[in-house]
């Protein structure tokens, strides 16, 4: 039945043309159904400018800029990329060209050329018209459903009005309701599989512009595949089963089907090109220390320590992410967090880029565990080196305490 | 049949008419004083075509046209007035804080007329703040005016829809157009008047005729 209704669908949703690449340089009638988008795209993006949460730091957008273009060749000047602080694994193209990397992307794009798959993926939406094409199929499985429901109606209500009993009218009229939730759902289910196959060719095209940019085509795969590993290292069972399953109403596919077909598209493609790893890492390393209590906010713990750990996995910048460390471990307060957080700070405090609060945070916790002499040192550190932070006088008064014993 | 008829015949009858909705903060309380500095912010249109299944398809050129058109009735419906009138391009304005206060007034109307905060139940004192002011500094204003442009167009499909789907004794609404306007004390921040203007079949803001009918309604009991 279901393929029956799915045939139906199909057949009154007008095909759509051939997803033939955009011209650069364009913009599209504004009679058009295309203008009308781009219209409220424009207004959307006239919003984002405005955005607080717009990270304006000229070197950073001039890094993403920089690799937006070498990825978008011939669409450089139709793309405006706007970096903003949020901090979830995420990156937008609107129709009008107007795309946004999220800093939690940054965070978690391990160099260059990952980010650049990343961007690929998003110009390739825009390139071919994804976004409009979407919208098309919308209305038309929209109508197409409004016009099948009608249909099933129509001719459950004439069989139902042709039954001798009630009870037959009645179960024609339920099968009749149950049938139009089918349409409904069948004309959703095929919105979503269009989505799928968007997103797939998005992923293609944009491992494809990332390696003739001469960035290393294993980068698409790497990415998804730390991904998969945050997502099993998160502190919520929900969080961590919702990789492996899939449903027919899912927008993207599963992390593990696009690293299959990104294994599949990199046979055609060399095996060379750069990571861009150092350039990457010096880009994001002003924002490191913002952009990880940011990710705190979201209260996963496991995920964050993860991230922090792949962060770390080249010996750099370890006093801020040590210090990071022991605050996910302090703020999630579990078995040994406390402990776990003691050795992060303790950790954090043999570089030279720890953050002041290392010393604060020792002290609180040396505190608590009675060690009154190495809270007192800890205490004088952060007096030493932040004598005019705002909180100065919080651990100047604890420190007082101490000493007078109370 | 004929009783359909005479349904259909009462049904346009009520949709041929511009229908308005004007809440004053005091009633028959101080007017703008003649010679008062009123900026016109430029009309904020959307217009779009209703899909046969009821989907809004933006239409860019329609909104361009009804902000053209609302934007020339309004600047001459308003220079016959005992007021000074300067028209402020909003595009310019956005930085800073003259954007935040135009984007809180966008915040703040737009609650109005669903009228689902509890402490505004039965009373007009809606305000965007004494920060108003510095709109009204910025801009050499006493008065600011907006004016919010909203509305979709049915489709032929539509149309079609509708003419089955009542068959089957099931109605499908055929979109609908209208405009809000709301004038500012720029000294207190007060919403001091507020209209909804509902477009009848000869107030298509699409023609500058339309445009004119929709306008005066629209401005019909403004304290102006």
């Amino acid at each position: 039945m279901r393929t029956l209704i799915l045939a139906a669908v199909a057949s009154l949703v007008l095909c759509a043309p051939a997803q033939a690449q955009r011209l650069a340089g364009v913009r599209p009638d504004v009679a058009s159904d295309e203008g009308g988008l781009w219209a409220v795209s424009d207004k959307t993006e006239g919003s984002a400018r405005q955005s607080a949460e717009l990270d304006r730091d000229p070197a950073l957008n001039a890094y993403v800029r920089d690799v937006a273009c070498k990825v978008a060749r011939d669409h450089c000047a139709d793309i405006r990329v706007y970096v903003m602080d949020r901090p979830f694994f995420n990156a937008t193209m609107a129709p009008n060209g107007y795309t946004e990397v999220w800093s939690g992307t940054l965070l978690r794009a391990a160099d260059e050329a990952q980010l650049a798959f990343v961007l690929g993926h998003e110009v390739s939406h825009f390139d071919r018209n994804h976004s409009l094409l979407s919208w098309r199929r919308k209305k038309s499985t929209s109508n197409a459903m409004m016009v099948l429901s009608a249909g099933v109606a129509v001719v459950g209500v004439a069989a139902a009005s042709s039954a001798t009993t009630y009870d037959g009218a009645s179960s024609i009229l339920d099968a009749t309701r149950s049938l139009i939730d089918v349409v409904y759902l069948t004309g959703m289910a095929s919105l979503f599989a269009y989505g799928r196959e968007n997103e797939s060719e998005a992923d293609r095209l944009g491992l494809d512009r990332a390696a003739h940019a001469g960035y290393a085509p294993s980068a698409g795969t790497e990415l998804w595949r730390a991904q998969m590993g945050e997502t099993q290292a998160s502190d919520f069972k929900r969080v961590r089963t919702s990789g492996t399953r899939t449903n027919i109403f899912a927008s993207h596919p599963l992390d593990a089907e696009r690293i299959a077909a990104l294994q599949e598209n990199l046979k055609s493609l060399p095996n060379t090109g750069e990571t861009g790893r150092a350039r990457h890492r010096a880009a994001i390393r002003p924002h490191l220390a913002t952009w990880l209590r940011d990710d705190l906010r979201r209260r996963d713990f496991g995920q964050t320590l993860h991230l922090i750990g792949r962060l770390a996995a080249d010996g750099e910048d370890l006093g801020v992410l040590n210090f990071y460390r022991g605050e996910a471990h302090r703020q999630r307060r579990g078995e040994g967090d406390l402990t776990s957080a003691r050795d992060a700070y303790l950790a954090a405090a043999a570089y030279p880029d720890a953050p002041v609060a290392v010393w604060r945070e020792l002290g609180d916790l040396r505190r608590k565990a009675s060690d009154a002499a190495g809270a007192k040192a800890a205490y004088e550190t952060y007096l030493a080196k932040a004598s005019t932070a705002e909180d100065a006088w919080i651990v100047q008064d604890s420190l007082n305490s101490l000493t007078s014993g109370k | 049949m004929r009783r359909v008829l005479a349904a259909m015949a009462a049904c346009l009858f009520l949709a041929a008419c511009t229908t308005t909705s004007t809440q004053l903060a005091v009633k028959d309380g101080p007017k703008p004083a003649a010679g008062a500095r009123i900026i016109l912010i430029q009309p904020d249109v959307h217009l779009a075509v209703l899909t046969a299944s009821g989907l809004q398809d933006p239409r860019a050129d329609w909104s361009q046209q009804g902000k053209d058109n609302l934007t020339a009735e309004m600047s001459s419906s308003l220079q016959a007035r005992a007021h000074q009138f300067r028209m402020i391009n909003p595009e310019g304005a956005m930085e800073g804080r003259t954007g935040q206060l135009l984007r809180l007034n966008e915040a703040v109307t737009k609650s109005i007329p669903y009228g689902y905060i509890p402490t505004k139940k039965g009373s007009f004192d809606w305000t965007i703040g004494d920060g108003a002011q510095a709109l009204g500094s910025a801009y050499d204003a006493d008065y600011a005016l907006f004016v919010t442009a909203r509305g979709s167009y049915a489709s032929g499909g539509r149309v079609v829809a509708m003419i089955g789907f009542a068959a089957l004794g099931v109605s499908v609404p055929l979109g609908n157009q209208y405009a809000m306007a709301s004038l500012v004390d720029l000294r207190t921040g007060r919403i001091v008047w507020y209209n909804t203007a509902l477009a009848g079949p000869n107030a298509d803001m699409r023609q500058p005729q339309g445009a004119k009918s929709l306008v005066a309604a629209m401005l019909k009991d403004a304290p102006l």
